[in-house]
């Protein structure tokens, strides 16, 4: 909007300040005039508007700011007390005639088949929220836009047809002010729009009805009837603490049991208990070898080794399995492992997804701060406010420091559309989707719900939402990234300290930065001709929206875009030191946000303060006095007093390691979601958790020790009639691993696995968005790394980890999927990966001593943890025999016995092993990756076999990576 | 085959879900959608009951890539040549209004009219019912491509298909329920699951990428579709030691329906592996059928291809086949391209149309023909039309359509629907609609809540309903 636009609004707005009355017909309420105002230029929606934010001058600022206060408010636009010439405005709000009572139902249904159909197809394609563009600032979509009005005053007087503009237009008697433009309506709707206004213009409120926005409430089918707040009815908070998940946690007795000797533990007397007043037993207990590879994948998302397997079934001291335990607690792993669990919750992800996927070459650091959290074994509610307020806590030191900033990154690596080119919705979404992840993720409550509407299910007005939304807007979120094509919204990162001893990031491969630098100079050379070419005058004439125009604009932003990025590394690829940032947050401009009406922008109502919702309101919470109040937040979320927090970790842990959660919706705990199974259980579990210091290792001890933990998977028809389902935990159903696991066991028992982990990511030594094939095809191919340290990209999940259910990161992911259908089949029978890691294995079966059966044995010790049984022995000897024999030996004669001598066909690319780690950006088939397209079609990656022994053992190991038992623990 | 699928997709709670609904009350069962609860507890593929009667048992969706003019293609619009070279008011300064270069003529007993630029496919004008009020919500192609797929532009979403094949499983289960036919790159959420199972997502088959990779005359470009180095007979004998080791496996773990589960994904990728290909190869399709999609001939190979492969699939019984033609996005040499667009499918969709009625398929058959959103009547430039998200139109032909119907229509310049005005929403309600889906009751719980393809929206079309 320039100067004269906005005076035009200025003087509609404010006649007698402006000194151009002539131009408004008629005054407007203040209150609506002012908050029509406020719309357009409150942009940190503190419901008043600075100079700054005017931005259009002092002078009319100063004209329009007659109070003198600094800003605009309401104040200033009440209508001097006798200094107005013009006759008292109708009051919008005070439509004598019935404006804003409650349609009868026989007015409701006039303006349903009548009125609004005809404001529908007339009116509402420039005249609604859903039009591209309101004409005239008027829209027709609600009695209140009707009698806001538009650039010529208020479109209604409810009772009096003859003083609505909008009757006088549709009448056509003005052919300067007739509507609509093109058609008049035929007289039939002309007069039932008069009959409508005449009655006064009653317009139905009826929840669930479309509006032109088509915002209706969402329907929920299936939701029980029962919880679901009767429409119209105030959200009762006091009613609402009484729900049980936001009742403070109570620290229950464990409860006496019949059968004394059977519980080790208190968490084994409440599910005894439980199980005897339903008449079941639990069934045996499992083998060593079984629990050990149970325990060993849930701790470590790894295989036990053979090695440890015999050990510790050899191992009769009376506290083996807790020395086991406690080995795994120890071990790195561990934090590789939990940490994956709660990077699903943390949504995280290294690319923005949604339309432009911007990369986030930083976030690795959030990825490796979770990871030695976890193994450090942080306690959870320090871990929790690090993530929250990092930022803002003392540290000791610069170490200290840069973790925490790095911790906050959870705030900053959110879905977002980077190509929004609306400051203000793109904050507010942003807000949202924090909002979103806070409150699922930590709290296990869906507050986003109460964005548009108050919440279906549970008691959050959307005041509440508002009220956290203030302290998120209140907070600069930093997420990097420059604008470039598709990237609208770039902004700053955060500088680490100097002192830390963080890594300045990975390395840039060599041809990598060879790839970037190519790009950058044609991309400059093409600017230099662009240049040249204008000065000479060749060429065309640069026209305004000329694609060249365009692209050259594109191109200078990628030259900019691919310095920056190139600066940060030195020629030998090393990351500098001014590669140490990280995303995050840090504080904003405090401010309390108005509460917008079904979430619109244009729609802002009262103001509601910073704070915490209120059912969840304890004595302790800290009332926000300075600051965003990020800090008073995540105390109250860390607070031992939180109802919510530590029910909804324990239970993550549970789901993890019994593999269905106690509460069966581990995002919501609100009415909406499921009831635990055993709510004194969670409590205990929740009080313990708290009591001993929030120690995530101790709570997963205490688990996994239990005898519930050491059950068979075995089922008993006597139980499964009672509880089929097994809640009651009478056995340990068996399980199928997650993505992460089935992969990474892949590379541990083919002996691939890069025993160390990575430094920081492959998307860290790049910029920008995945536009290219090859770039996506770099990023995501095999490495032999831990699949957590896999790049991770929205909408790119490395294929090996997409087809068995790995999570996109758009959402708070509590409880992953588990499918078994035939893409993996396809994946784990033809994949060139497998087929490589196939060969390795079988290389490392074969390199042992010993005869085939012994080779066979090693086979299952590796794979499955066990050894196999005779009939197994035999299926696989008979196998290997009669496989061989369909391989026809090379015909030069010489069996490729060797390994790293691979015959290869003529015209076929040099295979790259896992344990190779080449990139080749820009060539067409980068690496060893499995491209997105085209794999099995023309040329194989992975060479033939043509020894037959070699086959034959490579086809064997390959079935036991197929097999049920390799993706699943018992 | 189909009657014995349709008898075990009665739905009969088992005495586990009995139990589950009895003994849990509020859980998830009673949570979750029906149709949830039943890919839930039985194979998640296998063919189900729809919601209603269905007029049609399977989709094949023509997706025209890049936005075509509908006032050259299926908008007619006479008073355009009236107002050729008129400046309009309130839209890009300047617009003038460019009267399409192609004439419009009646055809078929209906004396719907069509561009000249269809003169195959306008044989079958009576088959054809047109949508002239179809609007989306934006003018760029991404974001309007993934909101005809999926319903959403902002979010990743399930794409159609996958709704569709979630709701009604599929009838052959030795192929994939969901292909999608060379795809753009860098779009799989318009194939994708989201947060259905992944077993509802499509399969690509082929992708557009500078022609390259595209499925061709016996390449089959599937993810994994063929072992790069073993035989059949060598990959069965391979599979029979898997499946055995699976079997001792459940036979130790008794009862575990899992390992079941992976037995059977095992036994439909190895057919799938056997069938999947053999529909894809066209090297054995007789002389006369080639020539009739334009097999052989440079303008119409590639879309007769695909139109004659997702002909193959439709008879083999895949729930939800989409083919995609780009280059429609005409901001330049409209005279010139366009007419080479228009041929490229003429001939190959005019022959699928009939390929289908010939075999009885037509009327259990939907066929969807449309792009992301419309063009301009105004020009661009000289010889262009810029995006137009307001008014545009799409076809449907088969099950369940009344044939030689136009529905809708935008106001007299072609700018905005202003009848029978359909959204995506609208769009897909109706098309669900057709194959026994109610798009409200179609619902999946996810992340605490109820999602549906329509989100809170759409209204069937039921004028168009035969």
């Amino acid at each position: 909007m320039n100067l004269s636009q906005l005076l035009v609004v200025a003087s509609i707005l404010a006649p007698s300040a402006v000194g151009s009355a002539s131009t408004a017909p008629q005054q407007r309420d203040p209150a609506r005039a002012f908050a029509a105002l406020r719309q357009r230029l409150d942009l940190d929606l503190d419901g008043r508007i600075s100079e700054a934010e005017f931005n259009r001058g002092r002078a009319a600022f100063r004209r329009l700011d007659r109070d003198r206060d600094g800003f605009l408010t309401t104040a200033d636009f009440e209508p001097r007390g006798g200094a107005g010439t013009q006759p008292a405005p109708p009051s919008a709000a005070g439509g004598e005639a019935g404006a804003g009572r409650a349609a009868t139902p026989e007015e409701a249904e006039f303006f349903e088949k009548r009125v609004r159909p005809v404001l529908a197809n007339a009116c509402y394609s420039c005249h609604a929220d859903s039009a591209k563009r309101v004409k005239g600032d008027l829209k027709v979509d609600s009695l209140q836009a009707l009698l806001l009005g538009g650039a010529s005053g208020p479109a209604i007087v409810p009772g009096d047809p003859d003083a609505s503009p909008l009757v006088v237009a549709i009448r056509y008697d003005d052919p300067s002010f007739a509507m609509p433009p093109k058609q008049r309506l035929d007289d039939d709707a002309i007069a039932d729009l008069e009959r409508w206004v005449k009655m006064g213009a009653p317009w139905p409120s009826a929840p669930g009805m479309t509006t032109s926005t088509g915002a209706t409430e969402p329907s929920n089918p299936d939701g029980d009837a029962s919880t679901e707040r009767p429409l119209g009815r105030e959200i009762d908070i006091e009613a609402g603490r009484q729900f049980w998940s936001f009742r403070p946690v109570t620290r229950t007795v464990p409860p006496k049991t019949e059968d004394a000797r059977w519980p080790w533990s208190d968490v084994d007397r409440f599910l005894l208990s439980a199980m005897e007043a339903r008449d079941l037993a639990p069934v045996a207990d499992a083998d060593r070898r079984t629990w050990l590879r149970r325990v060993t994948f849930d701790l470590t998302g790894l295989p036990p080794t053979p090695e440890e397997a015999a050990a510790f079934e050899a191992d009769r001291a009376p506290d083996a399995y807790e020395q086991v335990v406690d080995r795994l607690l120890a071990s790195p792993a561990f934090g590789e492992r939990f940490g994956r669990h709660w990077l699903d919750v943390a949504r995280f992800a290294e690319s923005s997804g949604k339309e432009s996927n911007v990369l986030y070459p930083h976030a690795w650091r959030y990825r490796d701060w979770v990871i030695q959290s976890m193994a450090a074994d942080m306690p959870f509610d320090e871990f929790l406010t690090k993530q929250i307020a990092g930022d803002l806590l003392p540290a000791a030191n610069d170490d200290e420091r840069a973790w925490n900033l790095i911790a906050t990154s959870y705030l900053a690596l959110g879905t977002k559309s980077h190509n929004e080119r609306d400051a203000r919705k793109f904050s507010l979404d942003v807000a949202d989707e924090q909002i979103d992840a806070i409150s699922q993720g930590m709290l296990g409550v869906t507050l986003a719900c109460a964005r548009c509407h108050d919440h279906k299910f549970d008691p959050f007005p959307t005041e509440d939402y508002y009220a956290v939304a203030g302290i998120l807007l209140s907070t600069e979120t930093r997420y990097g990234t420059l604008d470039s094509a598709g990237n609208n919204r770039g902004s700053a990162l955060i500088e680490l300290p100097q002192g830390a001893h963080v890594p300045n990031g990975p390395q840039m491969e060599p041809t990598l930065r060879q790839f970037l630098t190519r790009g950058k100079e044609r991309a400059e050379q093409s600017l230099a001709k662009a240049r040249d070419e204008r000065m000479n005058g060749g060429g065309d004439q640069p026209r305004p929206g000329d694609v060249n125009a365009v692209r050259l604009r594109a191109q200078r932003q990628q030259v900019a875009l691919t310095s920056d990025l190139l600066s940060r590394f030195d020629e030998t690829g090393r990351a500098l030191p001014s590669n140490r940032l990280t995303m995050g947050v840090v504080e904003g401009k405090p401010r309390d946000i108005a509460v917008l009406e079904r979430g619109e922008l244009s729609k802002p109502g009262s103001i509601a303060p910073r704070g915490i919702p209120q059912v969840l309101r304890t004595a302790d919470a800290a009332a926000i006095r300075a600051g965003s109040g990020r800090l008073e937040l995540a105390r109250w979320i860390a607070s031992p007093e939180n109802p919510l927090t530590a029910r909804v970790w324990v239970n993550r842990v549970w789901l993890h390691l019994f593999g269905t959660g106690l509460v069966r919706t581990p995002d919501n705990f609100g009415a909406g979601g499921a009831a635990p199974d055993h709510p004194a259980l969670l409590d205990w579990l929740a009080s313990e958790f708290i009591a001993k210091g929030w120690s995530t290792k101790a709570l997963v001890r205490e688990l996994v020790l239990t005898h519930a933990y050491r059950l068979d998977s075995r089922r008993s028809a006597q139980n499964a009639a009672i509880d089929p389902e097994a809640l009651l935990r009478w056995r340990m159903p068996e399980r199928r691993l997650e993505a992460e696991a089935i992969r990474d066991a892949l590379l541990v028992v083919s002996g691939t696995l890069q025993a160390t982990p990575p430094v920081g990511s492959p998307i860290g030594a790049l910029e920008g968005t995945i536009r290219r094939e090859e770039i996506a095809d770099l990023v995501t191919r095999e490495r032999p790394i831990r699949s957590v340290y896999l790049p991770s990209l929205r909408g790119h999940v490395v294929d090996a980890l997409d087809v068995f259910d790995a999570p996109d990161a758009a959402f708070v992911t509590g409880d992953r999927e588990e499918t078994s259908v035939a893409t993996q089949a396809l994946f784990m029978m033809n994949d060139a990966d497998v087929l490589r890691y196939s060969d390795a294995f079988a290389a490392r079966l074969l390199a042992l001593q010993g005869d085939d059966d012994a080779r066979i044995t090693a086979g299952f010790e590796l794979a499955f943890g066990r050894k196999p049984v005779a009939m197994e022995v035999n299926a696989v000897r008979a196998f290997l025999a009669d496989y061989a024999r369909t391989i026809e030996p090379a015909p030069s004669g010489r069996a490729s016995g060797n390994d790293t001598e691979r015959r290869q066909r003529p015209g076929q690319r040099p295979r790259n092993r896992p344990g190779q780690d080449t990139d080749r950006p820009g060539s067409e088939r980068p690496g060893s990756n499995r491209p997105s397209a085209g794999r099995g079609g023309a040329a194989p990656a992975v060479a033939p076999l043509t020894d037959p022994r070699r086959a034959a053992w490579s086809a064997f190991a390959q079935s036991l990576f197929q097999s049920a038992e390799f993706r699943t623990i018992g | 085959m189909s009657n014995d699928l349709r008898q075990s997709a009665q739905f009969q709670p088992s005495r586990r879900d009995a139990l589950r609904l009895a003994s849990s009350g509020f859980g998830l069962l009673a949570l979750r959608g029906l149709t949830q609860a039943r890919a839930a507890q039985e194979n998640p593929l296998a063919a189900r009951a729809p919601h209603h009667a269905a007029r049609a048992k399977r989709v094949i969706f023509l997706s025209m890539a890049g936005a075509p003019s509908h006032v050259d293609t299926f908008d007619y619009k006479p008073g355009l040549i009236a107002r050729d070279g008129a400046t309009l008011s309130g839209y890009r300064k300047g617009a003038k209004l460019m009267a399409s270069p192609w004439k419009f003529l009646p055809r078929g007993e209906s004396g719907l009219y069509l561009s000249e630029l269809f003169p195959e496919l306008g044989r079958h004008a009576d088959r054809l019912c047109l949508l002239r009020g179809m609007h989306t919500d934006v003018p760029a192609h991404p974001q309007a491509t993934a909101k005809m797929h999926t319903g959403s532009f902002q979010f990743v979403r399930p794409s159609l298909g996958a709704w569709t094949l979630y709701g009604l499983g599929t009838e052959n289960q030795d192929l994939p329920g969901f292909v999608t036919l060379n795809p753009p790159s860098n779009n799989a959420q318009n194939y994708g699951s989201a947060f259905l199972p992944a077993v509802y997502q499509g399969l690509r088959i082929g992708l557009e990428r500078n022609g390259r990779q595209r499925a061709g005359e016996t390449g089959v470009p599937v993810d994994d579709i063929t072992n790069p180095r073993q035989s059949k007979a060598q990959q069965r004998k391979q599979l029979d030691l898997v499946q055995a080791l699976n079997r001792e496996h459940a036979r130790r773990n008794s009862g575990e329906d899992e390992i079941d589960a992976i037995i059977e994904s095992y036994e439909l990728a190895f057919r799938m592996q056997a069938e999947l290909p053999s529909l894809l190869d066209l090297s054995n399709v007789k002389q006369a059928t080639r020539d009739a999609y334009g097999i052989g001939k440079p303008e119409t190979d590639d879309f007769g291809r695909q139109c004659l492969m997702a002909r193959h699939m439709a008879a083999a019984g895949v729930r939800f086949i989409e083919v995609g033609m780009g280059g429609w996005d005409h901001h330049r040499n409209l005279r010139q391209e366009l007419p080479e667009r228009c041929r490229a499918i003429d001939r190959p969709i005019a022959a699928l149309l009939s390929d289908l009625a010939a075999s009885g398929l037509l009327d259990e058959t939907l066929v969807i023909w449309g792009g992301e959103f419309g063009r301009t009547p105004y020009a661009q430039d000289a010889d262009g039309r810029d995006h137009n998200n307001r008014g545009f139109t799409t076809w449907m032909a088969g099950g369940g359509v009344k044939g030689g119907l136009s529905y809708g229509a935008t106001d007299e310049n072609g700018i905005e629907a202003v009848e029978g005005r359909t959204s995506i929403h609208d769009w897909h309600a109706t098309i669900l609609h057709l194959m026994g889906l109610d798009h409200e009751r179609l619902t999946y719980n996810y992340a605490g809540r109820d999602f549906r393809l329509t989100d809170v929206h759409g209204e069937v079309a039921r004028d168009i309903v035969s």
